[in-house]
């Protein structure tokens, strides 16, 4: 059973009380929880015929040449491919941070070419979550302020227990007052996988998260991501270049030249390392 | 690193607008002041030297003491026979007696032509052409015959008169009609700086004006081969003691001296706006720069880095500075000649016609211009290029955003004292009261500790707005402010300055409002006023003798004016009846008697006769303008304050004795018992028909009168503050336009996880109206507080009550929370037009 949802809530005005959703009255995302009640498969998020250039005439830059290709609930995806080859433009394609020249663009039904940049907005907010590889955080916030930000500027409370419990196993509980300066890089970065699960969203996107971070940390990080999806049924999609980081997903989607070229199930480092480099990456 | 200078001015037009027009109004203000008393001080130089270019000796009574411009006194007429004695002089070509005096024109619907302040003079006009230098007759003739009259060009363009013309004018003792049989110009301008002038022959203008048998000057023009200074010598040694010659050339520069006595006041106040916008402007100048190198941390530590010394940095910035001066005073000299000329056409609109002549843009003007503008904002500029200047290269490697500190503990409890001292200071002068200077001085150091506990101040308030909802926008904007303090204060202060001035002046134009209440209506027992309509001089005689006698009507009481020095100190000293006077105005006496107040005695105002020294049956010296000194026994003081409007009385008899001027400065009346005050109104209204320079006014409309006229004042203070409040606003609108383009990352991430435009908008909004509510708040808390201790400080001065005006002091709170809701449209605007993606992808 898909989780019920309001597709488009209204936006709050940052002074109006917080619009709670009444337990049991407006179950916005149950939890997903593993097992037979865990959303039973479908595309959490694709794409069709994909298509985004940048500039025009002889300057135009094709960066996604019509790609078509699906991201199904309750699994971790990873995207690669070298430098220039589009896997950040197909994130933010599908993410709503940028808008497709043609082709679309779908977060499970709902068609994103045809969302205003409010309802897109929106969307974000209540129904996707974002892990950025640096700059997270808002400086002027606390830890816990930048986890809550999502549901604090829609108006709503979070769901405390759930708050609890995705800031234990991220090991946050005794960062939550800190500013961001006064955090390390892996914290930084775990903060903001709190920020974008702590809204129980539909997709998790990730956009190298683990850029800016050493060995020790990334693995950290990505054991996590791995757990949110086995544990809880999350969908996560990650950009990546990082074969280690590839190999936690359940499956890896190579683009070369804004296309995709090959799909990878059950990728371990070497199988990616090996795409990776009959493809010429 | 001039080319490095360069291209950062130019690299951001908005900002450069945005600095440039904050020390362009300053700029402006100043050059623009200097350009208009420059050029009407040539233009009077101009009129004065025409005027008197025929004319090589001038003979006229000896003044006790010199006067100055703003007294009007005229010398003590001479004996007529006096021109007959100048006539005989060796060298002598041609000597011709003149009067001058009150002769108002009336338009064709019987009401005056000048309402202004402007005099309105009458004059004999003489037969000796060269005597008459610029004077000339553009239409018409000279007037011969008992009921001829020149007028001067303005009036009759203003009236629509022409030769042939029968016109009405009114003298102190009484109006006629006359047929304008010429009109009068002078050189190019069309009348004095706005007076009317009616032109007569000389007999009819001694009889008309009441100097018969008199002249006021001998105009004497030379032989040819005389010198003007031989001349005069010759003259002086056949005058009286009581007449002196003076060459044309020193009437002349006096003429312009008293012009420029004038101006200088006038200057003085323009400079002191110029000043306060200056202040401003250099507030948003130093927060601009500090800005700038915030954000250019990184580039100056790299700079640093590959080897550019401190002295270099700080050069570098200094440069800048120094070319945005430049732009500024060049752009703010163009617009002081703009002011100047609007501010003539605005002088025009009202009546005082000033001479033309083109723009007089003295070197020292740009002098002035380049130094205010340059000095102003590389003064400003210093402290932020110092900072920049001592950062370590090693800066340049870390990532974090620049996030400025707040205080320290030293500085804060500094600053926190100054304020508490000033304040402390402010309440002190309120309880003494008298103490302007002190005042001042409290004002300033109260101002000194806002600045130096500035940001402390914004981030206590940003921890009140930090208690809003989460991710609302008030707890953001709050946190927005508490990040960068330092700039939050500047920008605020700026505001807070120009707020001082506009409440302080409020509360101390509000309060002058109340008192002039209580002196119009202190101790007054008469039922009627007759007073000069608008400005004019003064009432005739002849009218407050018209009213005398008319049915219902009991005591008249005459009251004229003159300046004159009372124990050497110059006082504006009034002569009265003492026989109606207890009729008129209750004095409140406290020592001697009113019995006692009779020819050779004077009365004082007990505060004053404090000041003098001086007790009942005391001497007391007056020096009168016109016969020198004249020494008088006090014969008592009162204690209130009346609408006599002098603490100095004398009889009207020695008035008389010592002032030519016959006219009243204000007729008191009483009615009959059992009269009813309506109907004598009518007949009042009725019998001074024939003067419609004199307004009858009851107590009420007295009290109305004089507070509409300090209202009249305050608004054109307050429109001149204004602008310097508009630079602040501009300071606002830079800030936050500069804080907007150094958070485009944070406010895309915003954007990415969920924040709409609108979102944005409303939290950029609300930093501004924080900052603006911030600046209202301090500006109108110290504005009004010094206010109180000014209005105290002018105790003596007439301002008795005390008034605050919050309903005023409210709308200038909400203004300044609307005004930075509209700073905020545009920075708001681009705000939330940031791109998301460059926000959250790392290059």
């Amino acid at each position: 059973m898909p989780p019920q949802r309001i597709d488009n809530p209204p936006v709050a005005d940052l002074d109006e009380p917080p619009e709670r959703s009444g337990i049991g009255t407006l179950p916005r995302a149950a939890p997903p929880v593993s097992g037979s009640s865990r959303p039973a498969g479908g595309l959490a998020a694709r794409v069709q015929c994909a298509r985004r250039t940048y500039g025009t005439g002889a300057a135009s830059v094709v960066a996604l040449a019509d790609v078509t290709v699906g991201f199904p609930a309750g699994e971790f995806t990873a995207i690669m491919g070298p430098s220039g080859s589009g896997k950040s433009t197909l994130m933010h394609c599908m993410a709503g941070l940028d808008t497709l020249t043609s082709g679309q663009a779908f977060i499970r039904d709902t068609d994103l070419a045809s969302l205003t940049d409010r309802e897109l907005t929106v969307l974000r907010r209540d129904r996707l979550g974002f892990v950025f590889q640096a700059f997270n955080l808002l400086p002027t916030l606390t830890a816990e302020e930048n986890i809550t930000l999502p549901a604090d500027l829609a108006g709503r409370s979070v769901d405390r227990a759930w708050f609890d419990t995705v800031v234990s196993t991220l090991g946050l509980q005794e960062r939550l007052t800190h500013r961001p300066a006064q955090l390390s890089g892996g914290q930084q970065q775990r903060t903001a996988v709190a920020r974008a699960l702590v809204s129980r969203p539909e997709v998790v996107f990730a956009d190298e998260p683990t850029g800016a971070l050493d060995s020790k940390a990334s693995a950290e990080l990505l054991r996590f991501l791995r757990s949110v999806v086995d544990d809880l049924g999350q969908t996560v999609v990650m950009v990546t270049h990082d074969p280690v980081a590839a190999a936690y997903a359940d499956r890896v989607v190579f683009l070369v030249d804004g296309s995709v070229v090959e799909e990878l199930a059950h990728p371990t480092r070497d199988s990616v390392l090996e795409t990776m480099k009959r493809l010429g990456g | 690193m001039l080319r490095v200078s360069l291209r950062n001015v130019l690299a951001n037009k908005l900002r450069l607008f945005l600095t440039v027009a904050a020390v362009t109004v300053g700029v402006a203000f100043v050059s623009g002041t200097f350009v208009l008393s420059d050029t009407m001080s040539r233009a009077f130089d101009q009129l004065f030297t025409g005027l008197t270019s025929g004319t090589d000796v001038v003979v006229r009574g000896q003044s006790a003491y010199t006067t100055g411009a703003a007294t009007q006194a005229q010398p003590r007429p001479l004996d007529q026979a006096l021109v007959a004695d100048v006539e005989q002089v060796p060298g002598v070509a041609a000597a011709e007696g003149g009067v001058t005096g009150f002769a108002l024109i009336l338009d064709r619907d019987g009401l005056p032509i000048q309402p202004g302040g402007a005099p309105t003079l009458g004059a004999s006009v003489g037969g000796d052409e060269q005597l008459a230098g610029a004077v000339g007759f553009r239409e018409g003739r000279a007037p011969g015959g008992p009921d001829e009259v020149a007028i001067d060009a303005g009036s009759a363009e203003k009236a629509g008169y022409q030769v042939g013309d029968s016109v009405d004018i009114v003298f102190q003792d009484g109006r006629d009609t006359f047929t304008v049989v010429g009109i009068v110009g002078f050189g190019t301008t069309d009348s004095l700086a706005g007076a009317t002038l009616a032109g007569f022959d000389l007999p009819i203008a001694q009889q008309l004006l009441g100097k018969v048998g008199v002249v006021d000057e001998i105009d004497v023009r030379a032989d040819d081969g005389v010198t003007a200074g031989q001349l005069r010598a010759d003259i002086a040694a056949v005058l009286p003691e009581d007449a002196e010659a003076l060459t044309g050339l020193q009437v002349a520069d006096e003429g312009s001296a008293a012009v420029r006595d004038g101006m200088a006041v006038f200057s003085r106040v323009l400079l002191i706006f110029a000043a306060v916008s200056v202040l401003v402007g250099s507030f948003v100048i130093w927060n601009t720069f500090s800005v700038l190198v915030a954000q250019r941390r990184r580039e100056v530590a790299l700079l640093r880095a590959v080897g550019a010394s401190r002295r270099q940095v700080l050069t570098g910035i200094m440069v800048e500075a120094g070319l945005i001066g430049l732009v500024s005073a060049g752009v703010g000299l163009l617009a002081g000649v703009g002011l100047a000329v609007g501010i003539r056409s605005l002088l025009k609109l009202i009546g005082i016609e000033v001479p033309t002549t083109s723009a007089a843009i003295e070197p020292r003007t740009i002098v002035a211009a380049l130094l205010v503008g340059v000095v102003v904002t590389m003064v400003a500029a210093f402290v932020p290029a110092w900072t920049a200047s001592r950062l370590a290269p090693i800066e340049a490697l870390h990532d974090a955003a620049p996030t400025a500190a707040g205080i320290g503990a030293r500085r804060r409890i500094a600053g926190w004292l100054m304020l508490a001292a000033g304040v402390a200071g402010l309440a002190a002068c309120a309880t003494v009261g008298n103490e302007p200077a002190l005042t001042g001085l409290a004002t300033l150091t109260a101002f000194a500790g806002l600045v130096t506990a500035g940001p402390s101040l914004a981030q206590g308030m940003a921890r009140l707005a930090d208690h809003g909802r989460r991710g609302g926008g008030w707890r953001m904007a709050a946190r927005n402010i508490a990040r960068a303090p330092r700039r939050a204060a500047a920008t605020a202060l700026a505001l807070t300055i120009g707020l001082t001035v506009v409440c302080a002046v409020a509360v101390t134009a509000s309060s002058l409002k109340a008192s002039v209440a209580d002196s119009v209506t202190g101790g007054n027992r008469s039922d009627f006023a007759l007073q000069p309509a608008g400005a004019g001089l003064g009432v005739s005689p002849a009218a407050a003798d018209l009213v005398r006698g008319l049915d219902g009507v009991d005591t008249v009481e005459e009251l004229r004016y003159t300046s004159a020095l009372v124990q050497g100190g110059s006082r504006t000293v009034v002569g009265v009846d003492p026989a109606g006077l207890d009729q008129v105005v209750d004095l409140g006496l406290q020592d001697g008697a009113l019995a006692a107040f009779t020819p050779g005695t004077m009365l004082l105002r007990a505060k004053a006769a404090e000041a003098l020294g001086v007790t009942a049956g005391d001497p007391v010296t007056i020096t009168f303008p016109e016969t020198g000194e004249r020494t008088v026994t006090l014969a008592g003081t009162f204690s209130q304050d009346t609408l006599l409007e002098s603490d100095y009385l004398i009889p009207l008899a020695d008035f008389e004795e010592n002032v030519t001027s016959r006219l009243d400065g204000s007729v008191l009346v009483t009615i009959r018992d059992g009269a009813s005050p309506a109907a004598v109104e009518r007949t009042l209204t009725q019998a001074l028909a024939e003067y419609p320079n004199v307004t009858i006014s009851d107590p009420a409309q007295l009290t109305a009168d004089a507070q509409a006229s300090v209202d009249q004042m305050l608004g054109l203070i307050t429109a001149l503050l204004l602008l310097a409040v508009v630079v602040a606003v501009l300071g606002i609108v830079n800030t936050l336009v500069l804080s907007v383009v150094e958070r485009t990352r944070e406010l895309g991430l915003l954007r990415a996880v969920g924040a709409t435009r609108s979102q944005i908008r409303t939290l950029v909004r609300r930093e501004s109206v924080l900052m603006s509510l911030l600046g209202a708040v301090t500006g109108i808390a110290l504005g009004t507080v010094s206010g109180i201790a000014l209005s105290r400080a002018l105790l003596d001065q007439g301002v008795t009550r005390l008034a605050v005006p919050t309903v005023t002091l409210t709308v200038y709170l909400v203004i300044a929370a609307l005004v930075g809701v509209l700073a905020a449209i545009g920075p708001a605007r681009r705000a939330s037009r940031v791109d998301i993606l460059r926000a959250v992808t790392t290059e």
